[in-house]
């Protein structure tokens, strides 16, 4: 389609296809630049995936570090992202990424109201094992946002049932963290939900549309999926989107931001780039990789990093629990705490459990003589011990486990083979790491070795946070399934003022990519928690000045 | 624990509402979020709903027994939950309505439970079709639905918060599901 097809339905300068941190700081920033903007999503609410999550922002030597006088750098925090990047990223965009994170995040503080909290006691993903990684403080977080003040947004912004609303990150870790949840102060949070103090991702979500929505009055059309980008001698003029079932023309004299989000519920496209055979996610049911089409479709390169360094998860769906209307995935964080254990179909465990970044490329294995993936699909092993202290998702202990889901026996050997599992295998590896487990001790995997597990998921009253015995009955399973939580390996390729770049190596005039729609080789696919919210407000800032003709 | 009231009239004789509320089969699939009942006696059923607190939703499994069976006035009922830690109380109340007291609407004190009303009644229409009734000024009975829950364990506060609008939500449209169809049984015959 041609312009000269069209009869614009609105003219703006900046259009923002996606309501997430990517869209909506590219929003602020391109109107404060004196740009008239509209924001357009398929979702019926704002706020996109970091409207979902747990609304962690990880940038090495933060103000607000500084301000408590965490010594930091940003040397440091480099060479940290040059460990985790394992040599996949591209230096330019890094380059890009450090010289403008900062200004990102202190821009939306001042301009745009973002009341930042540093996590105290958090450490990076990797430390003390990695250079340049720090004990805590690089991750942020918002203090609480009050979802009065969102106006007609208040109903259709993303709450989320990942995490429960209304707690801040040093309330968790001071209320002893997820291994102690039933510990928390439930009557603190009841009143924080009804009043709407809003925390994590849709905390943080909530002061970037009131400072959007509100305070600009930047104009947001949700139900609004864009379908198709509209070109004129090679540059993108504008969008065709679907608005109440009719065409939606929107003229973009500037130019168009595409901040969608990945392609986790598209799971054909999901299984083909993460190579599995399977795919879900815990993402709202939105992401449907629709930038993965209108790209390619006027040249836009796509690029990929390794799928085995991002952030797969395995967990399970609870029969009937659902969220916006599509089922609801859990990740399994069961085995951070004590008493739980992965084993694969032979019974055999494979990984430190209690760390996802050294399970998610054990579970990739492939065993070139069978060839399958021996690890896939894991086996969620726990006991009584576990059930007597631990939640399993929603299920506080005392609760009875839905059979659908989990299965129960009085002998491992009776679960095994309940399970599909090889029995002598789990029998044996249950011997070896108990034994061990006893003494607080793994020396197969190392479970526990790492402190930001032991922090996060943890108890604190073990030996070991992570490692506890299996030998209490009843014994329980649960075969689990991926679960991704939408950072995907594939995306379009941009460079480093944020334009989407044609198969034949130029920019696409008038076309920027940001957010997970944009390939993540500025990190080269090393992922830590709050990375993608990181990288997500950079770019944006980093698009929005650009098309504004900030830099 | 989330409690909740709703009251409304209609044009139709108590004896009408009585014969329809008596009988669960009669009401059964117009419980906001009914999955499915079994009727184990006269006084005990087993059913399933599809819970929805605005964030997530999951399939609530309990047992109601029947406490106090005082036609064509009153029906009294005890839940207990079988999947969660939750017991409660209903009542169906039925008067000849005297024209003194107007049509309630659940309380609704503060932004969130408005929101998340909002986001229920929205569920709801989706998946049940929405429920618009003209409700007489004064005259004929009054219908009124009481709905107490008493979430357990520790999340019990929290739970509490989540689950007040959705409440209000299901006691409204559960009473005006019930007069609605009486109402159109009614115009069919005339």
């Amino acid at each position: 389609m041609t312009k000269a097809d069209i009869r614009w339905d609105l003219e703006v300068d900046w259009v923002a296809v996606g309501s997430g941190l990517a869209g909506l700081t590219s929003a602020i920033v391109a109107h404060d630049l004196g740009k008239q903007v509209v924001v357009l999503d398929k979702a019926p609410k704002l706020g996109g995936l970091s409207g979902y999550g747990g609304g962690e922002v990880f940038v090495p030597n933060n103000h607000k570090m500084v301000e408590l006088g965490l010594e930091d750098s940003i040397d440091s925090g480099r060479t940290y992202f040059e460990f985790i990047s394992a040599g996949f990223s591209d230096p330019a965009l890094m380059d890009r990424l450090f010289e403008n994170m900062h200004a990102a995040i202190e821009y939306v503080e001042k301009e745009a109201g973002v009341r930042w909290l540093a996590v105290e006691g958090l450490p990076d993903y990797y430390y003390p094992k990695a250079p340049g990684s720090h004990s805590g403080g690089r991750y942020l977080s918002v203090d609480l946002f009050d979802g009065s003040t969102l106006g007609e947004w208040q109903t259709r912004s993303f709450l989320t049932p990942h995490v429960p609303q209304g707690v801040l990150h040093r309330e968790l870790y001071e209320w002893g963290g997820l291994a102690k949840v039933t510990e928390w102060n439930y009557e603190l949070i009841g009143q924080r939900i009804t009043e709407d103090k809003r925390s994590f991702g849709p905390g943080m979500m909530g002061y970037f549309i009131k400072a959007a929505m509100i305070d600009r009055g930047i104009p947001a059309y949700v139900e609004t999926p864009v379908e198709e980008l509209i070109q004129e001698d090679g540059r993108v003029v504008g969008v065709r989107a679907k608005r109440e079932g009719a065409d939606f023309f929107v003229r973009a004299r500037t130019g168009v931001l595409l901040a969608i989000g990945g392609y986790d519920h598209n799971k054909k496209m999901a299984c083909e780039y993460e190579a599995m055979h399977e795919w879900n996610s815990a993402t709202p049911p939105y992401l449907h990789g629709d930038h993965m089409v209108m790209g390619p479709e006027i040249g836009a390169a796509i690029a990929a990093v390794p799928p085995t360094n991002l952030a797969m998860f395995f967990g399970y769906n609870i029969p009937g629990e659902e969220s916006e209307g599509a089922p609801l995935y859990r990740t399994s964080w069961e085995c951070g705490c004590p008493h739980a254990i992965w084993v694969n179909r032979q019974g055999e465990r494979f990984c430190d459990e209690a760390f996802y970044k050294d399970y998610q490329p054990r579970l990739r294995s492939w065993d070139g003589a069978k060839q399958e993936m021996p690890n896939i699909p894991p086996y969620l092993i726990f006991d009584q011990n576990y059930r007597d202290r631990y939640p399993l998702g929603s299920y506080m202990p005392g609760m009875e486990l839905p059979g659908e889901l989990v299965e129960t026996a009085d002998t491992p050997r009776e679960l095994a083979e309940k399970l599909g599992v090889d029995a002598d295998g789990l029998e044996k590896t249950l011997d070896r790491y108990n034994e061990f487990a006893a003494r607080g001790e793994d020396p197969d995997f190392g479970s526990g070795s790492y402190a930001w597990s032991v922090r996060l998921t943890g108890d604190q009253s073990y030996p070991n946070p992570c490692v506890g015995p299996l030998n209490k009955a009843p014994y329980y399973g649960i075969k689990l399934v991926p679960v991704s939580v939408g950072i995907n390996s594939h995306g379009l390729r941009t460079n480093t003022n944020g334009q989407v770049m044609h198969v034949r190596g130029a920019p696409i005039p008038g076309l920027y990519a940001a957010g997970n729609s944009a390939a993540l080789l500025d990190l080269g696919g090393g992922y830590q928690s709050g990375t993608s919210n990181m990288r997500a407000i950079t770019w944006g800032y980093i698009t929005g000045r650009h098309a504004a003709g900030g830099e | 624990m989330a409690q909740t009231e709703y009251s409304t009239t209609a044009n139709l004789p108590l004896e009408t509402i009585w014969d329809f509320v008596q009988e669960m089969d009669n009401w059964a699939q117009l419980v906001t979020g009914y999955q499915e009942h079994v009727k184990e006696s006269a006084t005990d059923s087993l059913w399933t709903l599809k819970g929805d607190v605005g964030v997530l939703a999951r399939k609530v499994q309990f047992k109601v027994h029947i406490v106090e069976w005082n036609g064509p006035e009153r029906v009294r009922f005890e839940l207990k939950g079988l999947n969660e830690p939750l017991e409660g109380e209903g009542i169906f109340t039925m008067t000849a309505d005297s024209g003194d007291a107007e049509a309630s609407e659940p309380s609704s004190q503060n932004w969130f439970t408005r929101m998340i009303e909002a986001l229920v009644r929205l569920f709801v229409k989706r998946k049940q079709g929405a429920v618009e009734r003209d409700v007489p000024v004064s005259g004929g009975s009054r219908l009124t639905f009481n709905l107490r829950i008493d979430p357990g364990g520790p999340m019990a506060p929290m739970i509490n918060a989540m689950m007040q609008p959705a409440m209000n939500v299901a006691a409204e449209d559960l009473s005006n599901r019930i007069l609605s169809e009486l109402e159109q049984r009614q115009n069919q015959v005339s």
